[in-house]
């Protein structure tokens, strides 16, 4: 049988047995997940639709999906979710410029023999997808970190009402930087597994430190990696200050 | 007056820190803005270009392209011919998949021509774009960002992230240089050197983080052999390594290291989760039964399960996306074009998930196990 069935339906059942219900949904998540990613691709292979427009509105039906299907509508998803699409039109923003100007988009020298079947003048501004790419690899940290930092607000919230704005926003940053070591760990070693082949191929070919910094696959791998952490970091103070505001509005009515 | 007492609160410290930061960031730009005699290549920079050509062109699938060409005069910024201007053609598309439009300002790498004629001027072809500041910038944001955001804990990160990389480095120079050592063994020490390092440089030296470090090795380990298992008895069904870049090693070993190392930061954020929230609870209140930290430590596992496999499995498949849509822009089918493409990525994130939802149960019982002999102990 399929080796994918075979570890989709042990990480089913594991997700099952550890989580039950809720072990479940998490897992039918990753599969909506999937779809929606699949469909946005296909939808921009369209000429005329724009990659970043396309992208703002997967990464909004992902965060929906990540938050409120498995974790349910409340006061802290909510907030969660309207940080995470904050941050998210701003890590574009400067994405678009970084990939504009570093020249990173596309595919490298290193790629050629791989793309060398396939014509590449086919009408699809690369530089926007490659935004596209740095955002939706950092979507779902963006959003666990959301509700990583909301979740606690709200319950302090509820144990200490009277708790001002500031006081609270101040707890939100001190809980994120609890977080922050873990989740650029873990961001940092998903890009280090997915190109180990990459840095084996510059050792084995010695290639010298100046070509590899310069090389497009690299500094792309790199400027990923970065926006990646400055993303994690960012989500931190724009939760903190979303949900504070939030709270300490609908409980002081 | 508000900025003065800010500096006096400041200890001597992290004043020096700060300057030592800033030195830093000011060498490091000046550097790459000037560092051109340092390479071998030659770089010129773009003063002037000229559009000389736009053709509308459509391919064998109907995809509809434009093509324009650049005649571009640019300086030369090293070697022997530093100053002289160099003359270049650029061709490049609107998508831009492997061609670039250069601007003013642009510094590219190039090739001389052998000249004939002393008088001309110089001819040459683009080789490549100098991309070193961009990194370098993108660096510093993240650096500053960390900082800024994370404090101390922003600076324990990036200290922890540089340790793995310069490790990760010497890790594979040691399997290349040596013939014979398995990638999987130089791996599995690497994993726990990694482990031990970011988990001691977050957490700190206690029974927390000695707990978590116990739990992301069991269920790294435990993972590793499901996934193999599974692989083993499947006889890799599926799986598309054709598809699968940068291949100069054995592809499968390259690829199960990359897994393991791959879902290991994953692994270490749910046992660290773990620990330190079961801690957090037995130190509240010394005499909680072990039958409340089981049922509590399972509602911590529940609620990160679905967002720990999601971060992963977003990080891995995005990659692809650049693939997919050449592909089905050359009218590869739909089915063919994700199982070539996303196959190890897939696999990659299932294994992934099935290390996080293991180490789950894992981290809780270490955990438990932990705060039992601390009882026994006490």
């Amino acid at each position: 049988m399929n080796t994918l069935f075979w570890l989709g339906t042990i990480l089913f059942i594991l997700m099952v047995l550890v989580g039950g219900k809720k072990g479940a949904r998490s897992f039918l998540a990753i599969f909506f997940n999937f779809g929606v990613l699949i469909l946005t691709i296909l939808i921009m292979l369209i000429p005329k639709a724009d990659p970043i427009i396309l992208t703002l509105i997967a990464s909004t039906l992902i965060s929906c999906i990540s938050l409120f299907y498995i974790n349910g509508v409340s006061t802290k998803t909510i907030t969660a979710f309207i940080s995470s699409i904050a941050t998210v039109v701003i890590l574009l923003f400067f994405i678009v410029i970084v990939t504009e100007n570093a020249m990173i988009q596309g595919f490298g020298e290193e790629e050629a023999e791989g793309i060398s079947a396939f014509s590449l003048y086919i009408g699809i501004d690369f530089v926007k997808i490659g935004a596209s790419v740095i955002i939706m690899s950092t979507i779902g940290a963006i959003t666990d970190t959301a509700i990583a930092i909301s979740s606690p607000m709200r319950e302090i919230f509820h144990h200490h009402p009277s708790i001002s704005r500031k006081d609270l926003f101040a707890f939100g940053l001190r809980m994120g930087r609890d977080l922050l070591g873990t989740s650029t760990n873990t961001l940092f070693f998903a890009f280090f597994g997915s190109y180990l082949a990459l840095l084996i191929w510059f050792k084995d070919l010695s290639y010298s430190i100046d070509q590899i910094v310069n090389s497009k696959i690299f500094s792309a791998e790199m400027i990923a990696i970065f926006f990646a952490g400055i993303g994690v970091a960012s989500t931190i103070p724009i939760t903190s200050w979303v949900t504070a505001y939030f709270l300490v509005k609908k409980g002081r009515k | 007056m508000v900025w003065k007492d800010k500096l006096k609160k400041m200890s001597q410290k992290q004043i020096l820190l700060y300057a030592l930061i800033g030195i830093c960031l000011a060498a490091s730009v000046l550097f790459v803005h000037y560092n051109h005699p340092f390479y071998d290549r030659p770089i010129a920079k773009v003063i002037k270009i000229e559009l000389t050509d736009t053709t509308k062109v459509t391919d064998m699938h109907e995809n509809e392209d434009r093509l324009f060409t650049q005649r571009i005069i640019a300086q030369l910024k090293n070697g022997d011919q530093k100053g002289r201007l160099i003359h270049l053609t650029n061709q490049y598309s609107s998508s831009k998949a492997y061609d670039q439009q250069y601007r003013v300002g642009d510094e590219l790498f190039v090739s001389i021509d052998a000249n004939r004629n002393e008088n001309s001027h110089l001819t040459g072809t683009i080789q490549g774009v100098k991309r070193d500041k961009y990194v370098l910038m993108a660096a510093w944001v993240f650096i500053l960002t960390l900082l800024l955001i994370g404090k101390k804990q922003g600076l324990l990160s990036i200290i922890s992230l540089a340790v793995n990389s310069i490790l990760l480095s010497y890790a594979l120079d040691v399997y290349l240089h040596t013939s014979g050592i398995s990638l999987l063994i130089i791996c599995g020490i690497s994993i726990i050197l990694f482990t031990t390092i970011s988990l001691l440089l977050v957490n700190g030296f206690n029974e927390k983080t000695y707990a978590a470090i116990v739990a992301t090795l069991l269920g790294t380990f435990m993972s590793l052999l499901i996934t193999y298992l599974v692989m083993q008895f499947t006889s890799e069904q599926g799986l598309r390594y054709e598809e699968m870049q940068f291949v100069t090693r054995p592809y499968k070993v390259v690829f199960m290291a990359g897994v393991f190392i791959g879902s290991l930061g994953a692994v270490m954020d749910v046992a660290i989760t773990m620990s330190s929230s079961i801690f957090g609870l037995y130190e509240k209140n010394n005499n909680i039964s072990i039958k409340a930290l089981k049922a509590s430590g399972m509602e911590i596992g529940k609620d990160i399960m679905g967002t720990m496999t999601n971060i992963l499995f977003f990080a891995y498949i995005s990659g692809s996306i650049p693939m997919l849509i050449l592909y089905l822009k050359n009218a590869s089918p739909l089915m063919f074009t994700l199982s070539m493409n996303l196959s190890l990525e897939l696999a990659r994130a299932l294994a992934g998930g099935i290390g996080i939802v293991m180490t789950i149960p894992i981290g809780l019982y270490t955990t438990i196990f932990f705060i039992k002999r601390k009882r026994a102990r006490a």
